[in-house]
């Protein structure tokens, strides 16, 4: 690793960290969910500087582009943001420390029996076929697209699978979710629809939405 | 929501076709449509008449002019006799009387030997910022001495200089004549008439010097009405929105005209009934001519509008002309 | 760049910082004076849709009209509201521009490719999906009811419209076996560089379907939802004057060149052409740039004319559009972009087809049986999905139209 590297690095963990450590100490929840944001990013900045490059762009695409607005939106549907800050610790802050460290203790273990150094991580992630001479990719090999794809599709095919199907359930309740709420909705008459009732001189324009909400109920 | 305020015949569903397919055609027409109005736009002719739905509109402004109408009115100016400098304002008050924002400010010339009102007018100061050009003012002189120019670039850094004084409302009849010849020719045998009478009752140089004054400044407008008489071609542009004889004239019409202008001429008796509507409209059509506002400009460019005109188009607009005239009894 | 850096004798690390920085710089004032370019190109373009001539005063032709706006918009008051989250609202159109100025660093100028990315596609689609954030960010910032909604209605839209758009350019990388963009254009090089993606079918529906989505994503009418002016005034950017307008502008101009330039890359062979491979060296890179513009200018004359054509879509239309109507057709999309791939180069998995029809393709020889095929099977494919989706939407845009069911059941027709 070259000195520019290893400066970079150091910078972007530190900016990643110190968002990540804003995200849980700032008041406002807002802000918050913009410090995760920040965090993603810089999460995805580590990963292009060890040239996984699909990764870092996959985790942009997912995580900082779609994950946090999710949450974003969340919070602006749910909450009264504008109010005074939220409360950052809770009575049950222990409970979040254990499994914080629990998660530590796994992941610390695992990186350590991955290689200590970054020659020897690098050695150990290359496993796909030998990179193309001349490249800048020539000397670290760390995740393309392929590889991803291969242990998706090989490796670990049912951990994949298994989110599938999750994702599937969580789809098929959002519709059925949806669904219901729609049926239950008052409907608004199209001008056609009003106007092609008024014209029969059946009903009033007044009653014929009354007659419309009857109907609905009587399909359902 | 309710409609009730509308009645049923006020709505159109719109009826769809049957197709079952439309594959975005209705997308591509819009498309097909905006790109021919943009080839038009770039590389087509500039539009010379407002019957015309594609083509280039704009006109650039300082360099192309579109011609004003005849009626066109602006700010109002005064008129005085070319020949001997009297003003045709008598100060008879009424378009004072009438100004809706009461910007005609008007003092009456008198007699110094005897104190007594002559007809005429020693100062007349007309407020330009806030008139708001009705027209009243012309309308209702009975001695067409208040007309409505066609200069309509009158912006100023210097505000107070829109209270215009007499000596800078004047303008000679000559320049009237120019800009607005039919509606002069209209009115021009009264106003001298009317004129001659008032001349005898002023006594020495009154109602006279604030027009040889202006006269004798070497007016501006009259000294650039010869550029435009040199350019003969531009003496046939239409006066009025470019082109109001529109080249979608229908066939029978044309025809008419052409039948108007020989009964014209067969009325007038003369050997030369062939050449007489040219002749007696060239002499108008001349004079006419230009706008001081377009002569003072490059006439370059309006010359090119005028000239967009075909041949047919002048003939027909002249025949109109002679048939007005006729009516006149001339 | 940086390699002839070493050799003049700067250390490697100098070097590589150096030309980095050349890069950076080049790619900026490229971007912003191609945006500047852009403003009065669409200004010109749409005034002549218009029947008008537009800005053709500053400069000759107007062209230095947009440096005139941009020392009048730096001029203007910079007012923020008393009530705004003063960091938010600052650094929102400054997230907004850093995510436009990121997806230049892999577009290929020609043949000159500033970074070759292995993910350039998918580089660039995330920076789009980065602008939700700057938008969100200066909807919630602005502390504006409008700025909200067109905030809201902005993130909406941006991530409907990510998913056809990404999986619109799933053909392509099938088709070429790689996502860096350096590649795809190499893949579109036969034929005399004429090999472009857009002249099979395949290509041709996904370069519609791409360009549809990333019109969407670059707010453009008829996808303008999130900036319409006269519903929510200019959306999240109401509360926003002076220079930080001026950024909000300047990076959706930009994101709307680097729109054309992806099009014009993955779908229209880059810098492809006749001739470019003949002339070779600088003269060829240089052709190669003028083809790649030109190519990115006519799809940039699309936009406009479409701007000029279509009136806003209303917001359930906007998604009904992404949902029903984008998304199937890109799904099938893939599906005849698989049988196209198939069929010219997949024998070693499969090795009847070889006994079938033939040797699959090389870069010396086309089989043209193959090539047949595949463009009959992926066309017909293609054209009966187009065919019965229209169908689909359209029916039920006529039964909306004509008869309710209200009407039926109350036996008014």
């Amino acid at each position: 690793m070259n000195p520019i590297a290893i400066g970079v690095f150091i910078v972007i963990a530190l900016l990643t960290l110190g968002s990540g450590i804003m995200v849980v100490t700032v008041r406002n929840i807002i802000h918050s969910a913009l410090w995760l944001i920040a965090s993603f990013i810089g999460v995805a900045a580590l990963y292009l500087l060890m040239e996984a490059e699909f990764l870092a762009v996959v985790q942009i695409l997912v995580y900082a582009g779609a994950v946090s607005i999710l949450v974003l939106f969340a919070i602006m549907l749910t909450r009264q943001v504008t109010g005074e800050g939220v409360r950052v610790v809770f009575e049950r802050w222990w409970v979040a420390l254990l499994i914080a460290l629990g998660l530590f203790g796994v992941i610390v273990p695992t990186l350590w029996q991955h290689g200590s150094t970054w020659e020897e991580a690098s050695k150990l992630a290359q496993v796909g076929p030998a990179p193309v001479e001349g490249t800048a990719a020539a000397g670290l090999q760390v995740a393309t697209a392929t590889e991803i794809g291969r242990s998706f599709m090989g490796e670990y095919l049912l951990p994949f699978e298994v989110i599938s199907i999750l994702l599937l359930m969580a789809l098929i309740g959002a519709i059925v979710i949806a669904y219901e709420e729609r049926t239950r909705r008052r409907r608004v008459l199209t001008l056609a629809e009003e106007l092609a009732l008024k014209k029969r001189g059946i009903v009033e324009p007044r009653d014929a939405e009354g007659a419309v909400v009857a109907l609905d109920s009587e399909q359902a | 929501m309710t409609l009730s305020h509308l009645a049923t015949e006020d709505v159109f569903v719109v009826e769809r076709n049957d197709a079952d397919f439309r594959a975005g055609q209705g997308m591509t027409k819009g498309l097909g449509i905006v790109f021919r109005k943009f080839r038009k736009a770039l590389f087509g002719k500039p539009n010379s008449d407002r019957a015309d739905t594609e083509g280039q509109f704009n006109v650039q402004y300082p360099e192309e002019r579109l011609v004003l109408p005849e009626a066109y009115r602006n700010m109002p100016i005064l008129l005085y006799d070319d020949a001997t400098g009297h003003e045709l304002c008598t100060s008879c008050f009424q378009c004072e009387r009438i100004c809706p924002p009461q910007v005609i400010h008007i003092t009456q010339a008198k007699d110094p030997a005897t104190g007594k009102p002559v007809p005429a007018a020693a100062n007349f100061v007309l407020e330009y910022d806030t008139c708001m050009s009705c027209g009243y003012c012309a309308e209702v002189c009975p001695f067409d001495a208040i007309k409505m120019d066609h200069d309509f670039e009158l912006s100023t850094g210097n505000h107070p200089e829109l209270d215009v004084n007499y000596d800078r409302l004047l303008r000679p009849i000559s320049y009237y004549e120019a800009i607005a010849p039919t509606m002069w020719s209209d009115v021009k045998e009264q106003a001298m008439k009317k004129l001659q009478n008032n001349i005898k009752r002023r006594p020495g140089a009154i109602g006279r010097d604030h027009g040889q004054k202006v006269k004798g400044g070497a007016a501006v407008a009259v000294a650039a009405t010869p550029v435009a008489g040199a350019a003969p071609a531009a003496a046939a542009k239409p006066r009025g929105p470019v082109a109001a004889i529109g080249k979608n004239m229908p066939e029978e019409k044309v025809a008419k005209l052409i039948s108007i202008r020989a009964a014209n001429a067969a009325k007038r008796g003369g050997g030369d009934a062939g050449a007489a509507p040219v002749a007696e409209a060239a002499p108008i059509v001349e004079t006419v001519v230009d706008t001081p506002a377009a002569s003072a400009a490059p006439s370059g460019p309006v010359a090119a509008i005028g000239q967009n005109m075909s041949e047919d188009k002048r003939a027909k607009l002249e025949a109109i002309r002679a048939a007005k005239r006729a009516q006149r009894g001339e | 760049m940086a390699d002839a850096l070493t050799q003049l004798g700067f250390a490697s690390w100098l070097s590589v910082l150096i030309a980095s920085i050349i890069k950076v710089t080049l790619i900026l004032v490229g971007g912003s004076v191609g945006m500047m370019f852009l403003t009065w190109y669409e200004r010109r373009a749409i005034s002549y849709m218009q029947d008008r001539r537009g800005p053709n005063r500053v400069g000759p032709q107007g062209l230095l009209q947009p440096i005139s706006e941009a020392i009048k918009t730096m001029t203007k008051e910079d007012a923020t509201p008393r009530e705004a989250d003063r960091i938010v609202h600052f650094l929102a159109p400054v997230v907004m521009l850093g995510a436009t100025v990121l997806s230049f660093a892999v577009i290929p100028w020609g043949r000159m490719f500033p970074v070759d990315l292995n993910a350039a596609v998918l580089f660039v689609i995330a920076t789009g999906g980065l602008h939700s954030i700057g938008m969100m960010m200066a909807g919630w910032g602005s502390n504006n009811k409008f700025a909200l909604l067109g905030g809201m209605r902005g993130v909406a839209q941006l991530i409907s419209y990510e998913i056809p758009q990404v999986m619109a350019i799933i053909p392509v990388v099938l088709m070429t076996g790689s996502m860096s963009l350096q590649k795809i254009v190499e893949a579109q090089n036969d034929f005399g560089g004429l090999g472009w993606f857009v002249f099979s079918p395949v290509g041709l529906l996904g370069f519609a379907l791409f360009f549809t989505a990333s019109l969407a994503e670059g707010e453009r009418t008829p996808f303008d939802i999130p900036e319409a002016d006269s519903e929510i005034i200019a959306g999240y950017m109401t509360e926003y004057s002076g220079m930080k307008f001026a950024v909000f502008y300047l990076s959706n101009y930009m994101s709307n060149l680097a729109v054309c330039f992806i099009t014009a890359t993955l779908y229209l062979g880059g810098g492809n052409g006749p001739g470019v491979d003949a002339l070779g060296g600088f003269a060829g890179g240089l052709l190669s740039l003028i083809y790649f513009l030109l190519k990115s200018f006519a799809l940039f004359f699309i936009m406009v004319l479409i701007r000029a054509t279509v009136p806003r879509l209303r917001v359930d239309q906007l998604m009904g559009f992404a949902w029903k109507f984008l998304l199937p057709l890109v799904l099938v999309n893939i599906l005849s972009a698989s049988f196209w791939v198939a069929l010219l180069r997949w024998d070693q998995q499969w090795p009847q087809l070889t006994e079938w029809f033939g040797a699959p393709s090389t870069a010396d020889a086309t089989n043209w049986g193959r090539l047949a095929i595949a463009v009959v099977l992926t066309l017909l494919i293609n054209a009966g999905a187009v065919a019965l989706i229209m169908r689909l939407t359209n029916r039920n845009v006529q039964k909306h139209l004509y008869t309710t069911d209200e009407e039926l059941a109350l036996g008014l027709s």
